[in-house]
């Protein structure tokens, strides 16, 4: 069974000041981290494999990442964690991708690794909080999705998963191959064993990969959406209250929505 | 110009020495280990005149001059710290500014007490935001009729979970106040007993005044004249660790000759090697130091000279030395000295304190040079 | 010249700084009040390979060095000295004493579960009457057919109690004394006539237990015999000369995390209408505990390099464990008067360890014996002998 888990490294959120008087984002201490909806994932991962070995019998975990040259560290941890293989997909022309090409990216070297039983990914990342990586892949991919999954186990025939469904959880049961994001909170991760950490530098390779062994053109590189500027959100403003019986309330609510434009 | 002591100085202290050496010594770890003030021994020393050094023999007390009451607590110290900080903190915080400032009907009412072992004193300045910097002290004294209603709080009370005696200082209309409170009075809570470090047979205690209502007559000395009162008193308590101190040190410096003399390393004592040689006769410097000091400021006491500034120098050095002292003494002992069976184990942690209570050693060093520049025409600021 | 660690070192010294802070910081102030670091802990390290960390894998340790075990050492003594301790007498005497000189069957049973923490070691040298002078001990092996009979006592033997494994130092020959006299023995606590007497009551490290150990008529194996027999002194030297090296590296985390909360805490507390950090005596103390803990921490891990990279190291070592202590030293004191009265209470995390690096200038050869030895190291090649 492979297991394949994109993951991501960002820039580490201790290091960084975030000040609205002044508009900005200071970073005071720049280090990189694998991103923890990452290293979610990859628990997913192992715990999956180790509660049914014979069902995921000899399962392969590979960790994927999009990122420059520097994100090899992300891949070493990963490996470290209990990753099999790792595969960097670094390119000049991957700098300017946007989610549409970091998901077309992944795909294309999951298809280039033969496909895969399961992806697991992080539900969004603390950086962009995007989370479309996964249904984006999903789609690529032709699999099916599960997203903010806080539970998992393999089943006869597929996968059985919990996820988070309004104010509760549902289950759902998949057949394999399938996409999975899941919530960070349900798989803290393990810490990489003391050996592991060593050979993760010192012993195991990680892949590097560009735009030409994948296969992707200029086309499949070019983003749809391009970066302008960023602002904080205007502050919370206090609304307006209001009192009364309800049939009362509902009219003015009403009024003010109107007046408002906001329904007619 | 003549050092020696009189008949009557060398009679207090060979009575203190002996005292202390047969009834506090002995007790010395158990009181560190089970952490309890050692109530039994305060008791027995009232006899002693302990609680009662500073008080003139008119009142009934030992009338000490200020030299021999350091030498009374250079052997209470010798023997433990822990009691000889609770009798320092009684008789110099408490007893000395009644006496000084009291009207004759506050003398009346509480110096008997005080002497006789009913009464302990307890010093109350420091709050929770006022610390080094006493003067920005929150506690409010509201005047009402023929007594002050006070609210707030004071932190590291010393003998605040024993005290039948509290100086106090409050803020009132004409400024920083100072009261005396007695224990039981309704809207005083005695609170939080610290977990301390060292000087574990002290009791340090967080109170709460909750419109405590105290008499105005328990006033002590003008409104606004409240932290003069507290400078004053703090002298004596400086002078008073100093002396302290020199006991502590001089303990420590008997119990490792004697270990070293005792602990065979490579075929001999270890006294035979010359850095134990010199860690001994570095502590004996440091030593000859503090008594000099503590023997000129006591004299600058007792010819009624102002001995604030000699008052902060030997409470800066007795800190910093008694640190250093100690620390080196423990070495002596080797592994001995880290466990709780040796005296030297607690001495360490004891003499710690010393560079905090009373004032931090930083803030004794502003003193020191506020003085100095002071008499230059420049004012310093903390 | 390149002062980087490796990105091994990187990625592991960032994993054990989380778990020391959120598997242990939370733990270090029951584990005094206690006087036990919790047995589930140790296991827990050991899951993760922590309690081998210098040793090979082949032997069931972590393959990371004398560097990697710094590392471990210095992120465990910026959050709790006792299982610093714990530990460290584990890996940095007792396993090490045998994979520095073990053979390998002695390896194989001895190492292995040492190495993978499912043993505990612990190191028996000191007596009463030879602390300091260690070649003064009186404990005895007397050969008896394929066994070694030990008759003796050890004291201030730090996971004497709690060890599976303990090496023994014996007099083998009373007539030749330290060269030639003294033999190591792997011992097994569990064996026949083992047995524990006090545990020392401490200022500090509570956490770790410093105990008596009775040997009466323990037989011992002759393949127990570690090292050379009669060469006992030279082996426990070498594992002392390379212990101290980590036991810089723990004062060094200390010394931080003293640096770090005076830091914190001074910009946090206000009199006179400010920060007292903006003060200059307290600003003034931290900035020389900065540079002592720059110096400190080139010193232990110039070191760790020495030793990985197999070159001489013995005063070096000895300098991290004297200089080491002393900044520890210095710097705890610093921190406890920047934090005034609170730093005298047992509430503040300052005051503990303040208690628990006192010790450091006296284990594993007090700072006095540091100085000779490295007197003895420098004075060598001009042929003037050091006496102790």
């Amino acid at each position: 069974m492979r297991i394949i888990v994109p993951v991501k490294q960002t820039l580490d959120p201790r290091g960084i000041t975030v000040r609205r008087d002044k508009e900005r984002i200071f970073v005071n201490q720049e280090e990189y981290i694998l991103e923890p909806g990452s290293k979610a994932a990859i628990e997913a991962a192992l715990r999956l494999v180790e509660s049914a070995p014979e069902a995921a019998g000899g399962a392969e975990l590979v960790a994927l990442c999009v990122g420059k040259a520097q994100a090899d560290d992300a891949l070493r941890e990963a490996l470290a964690m209990g990753c099999d293989s790792a595969y960097l997909l670094c390119d000049k022309a991957f700098e300017e991708a946007d989610v549409g090409v970091t998901a077309r990216v992944l795909a294309a070297a999951v298809e280039k690794l033969g496909g895969a039983d399961l992806v697991i990914t992080g539900r969004e990342s603390g950086d962009t909080g995007a989370g479309q990586t996964g249904p984006r892949l999903a789609e690529a991919l032709g699999m099916a999705q599960i997203t903010d999954v806080y539970n998992a186990s393999i089943e006869e025939g597929g996968l059985r998963a919990v996820r988070r469904w309004g104010e509760g959880y549902c289950a759902v049961l998949a057949r394999l191959p399938a996409v999975l994001t899941v919530a960070p909170r349900a798989f803290p991760p393990r810490y990489p064993h003391g050996a592991r950490i060593m050979n993760a530098y010192r012993e195991w390779q990680v892949t590097t990969w560009g735009a030409e062994e994948l296969g992707l053109d200029e086309g499949a590189l070019s983003p749809l959406l391009s970066f302008r500027r960023e602002s904080f959100p205007p502050p919370l403003q206090v609304g307006e209250q209001f009192e009364g019986d309800p049939a009362g309330m509902a009219q003015d609510i009403l009024a003010a929505l109107r007046a408002q434009k906001i329904v007619r | 110009m003549d050092l020696r002591l009189s008949e009557d100085q060398s009679m207090f202290k060979r009575m203190f020495a002996d005292f202390c050496a047969k009834e506090i010594r002995p007790h010395g770890e158990h009181i560190d280990q089970a952490e309890e003030p050692p109530v039994e021994l305060l008791n027995k020393a009232v006899d002693q005149g302990f609680w009662a050094a500073l008080v003139p023999e008119t009142m009934d007390g030992c009338g000490l001059d200020v030299y021999t009451y350091t030498l009374m607590l250079e052997e209470i110290g010798r023997a433990d710290m822990s009691t000889a900080v609770t009798l320092a903190m009684h008789n110099s915080l408490v007893v000395k500014p009644l006496l000084d400032h009291g009207t004759g009907e506050q003398r009346d009412r509480f110096v008997a007490g005080l002497a006789m072992g009913e009464l302990l004193g307890a010093f109350a300045l420091t709050e929770p935001g006022a610390g080094s910097d006493a003067a920005s002290l929150r506690t409010a004294a509201v005047r009402d009729g023929d007594s002050y209603r006070l609210t707030g709080s004071k932190v590291w009370v010393g003998n605040g979970g024993l005290a039948g005696l509290f100086l106090v200082f409050a803020r009132s209309a004409g400024g920083i106040t100072a009261f005396l409170v007695e224990r039981g009075t309704r809207g005083l809570t005695v609170g939080y007993r610290e977990k301390t470090l060292g000087l574990r047979g002290v009791s340090f205690n967080t109170l709460y005044f909750d419109d405590a209502c105290v008499p105005a007559d328990q006033r002590l000395g003008e409104e606004g004249k409240g932290l003069d009162i507290a400078q004053q008193a703090l002298n004596y308590s400086r002078l008073g660790l100093g002396a302290i101190a020199l006991g502590a040190c001089e303990r420590s410096l008997e119990e490792a000759v004697r270990f070293s003399m005792d602990h065979i390393q490579f075929s001999v004592p270890i006294a035979q090697k010359q850095i134990i040689q010199n860690y001994v006769a570095n502590a004996k410097v440091s030593i000859e130091a503090m008594r000099g000091l503590v023997t000129h400021t006591a004299w600058l006491a007792d010819t009624g000279q102002d001995f604030s500034q000699h008052a902060s120098i030997t409470k800066l050095f007795a800190g910093h030395t008694a640190f250093e002292v100690t620390n080196k003494l423990l070495q002596v002992h080797g592994g001995y000295g880290y466990m709780k069976e040796y005296a030297i184990e607690r001495y360490y942690r004891d003499c710690r304190a010393l560079e905090i209570i009373a004032g931090t050693s930083q803030i004794q060093q502003y003193l020191i040079a506020r003085h100095i520049y002071r008499a230059e025409g420049l004012e310093i600021r903390p | 010249m390149d002062f980087s660690f490796p990105k091994e070192y990187q990625l592991f010294r960032r994993v054990v700084r989380e778990i020391c802070d959120t598997e242990i910081k939370p733990l270090a102030k029951k584990i005094d009040r206690e006087h036990e670091v919790p047995s589930e802990l140790v296991r827990k390290l050991a899951s993760l390979g922590l309690m081998g960390v210098p040793f090979p894998q082949t032997y069931g340790g972590m393959g990371g060095g004398e560097t990697g075990y710094c590392i471990l050492a210095e992120e465990l003594g910026r959050v709790c000295s006792s299982t610093t301790t714990v530990v460290g007498a584990h890996i940095g005497i007792a396993a090490m004493s045998i994979h520095l000189d073990g053979t390998e069957r002695q390896k194989q049973k001895y190492l292995i579960p040492l190495a993978q923490g499912k043993h505990i070691g612990a190191f028996g040298l000191t007596e009463a009457a030879a602390g300091s002078d260690a070649a003064a001990i009186k404990t005895t092996a007397v050969r008896d057919g394929n066994e070694f009979v030990i008759n003796g006592t050890k004291v201030f033997i730090t996971n004497g109690d709690i060890a599976d494994t303990i090496v023994i130092m014996a007099v083998t020959d009373s007539s030749l004394g330290a060269y030639g006299g003294i033999t190591a023995f792997i011992v097994e606590t569990a064996s026949p006539g083992f047995s524990i007497g006090s545990l020392e009551n401490k200022m500090g490290i509570r956490g770790s237990s410093t105990a008596e150990c009775v040997l009466q008529d323990v037989r011992v194996p002759k393949e127990n015999v570690l090292g050379r027999f009669g060469a006992g002194f030279l082996t426990f030297m070498k594992s002392l000369d390379i212990g101290r090296a980590s036991l810089g590296a723990g004062c060094l985390g200390g010394a931080q995390a003293a640096m770090e909360a005076s830091i914190a805490w001074s910009k946090l507390r206000e009199q006179f209408g400010v920060p007292v950090a903006t003060k200059q005596a307290v600003h003034f103390m931290i900035s020389e505990m900065f540079v002592d803990i720059e110096a400190l921490r080139s010193l232990v891990y110039r070191t760790a390099w020495l030793i990985d990279t197999h070159q001489p190291h013995i005063m070096e070592a000895a300098a991290c464990k004297l200089f080491g202590s002393e900044v520890a030293g210095r710097c705890s004191n610093k921190a406890l008067q920047i934090h005034g009265a609170l730093g005298y209470s047992r509430d503040c995390e300052i005051e503990r360890g303040w208690r628990d690096q006192r010790i450091t200038e006296i284990y594993e050869g007090t700072n006095e014996i540091q100085r000779i030895v490295i007197a003895a190291n420098l004075f060598r090649p001009y042929g003037v002998r050091i006496p102790t």
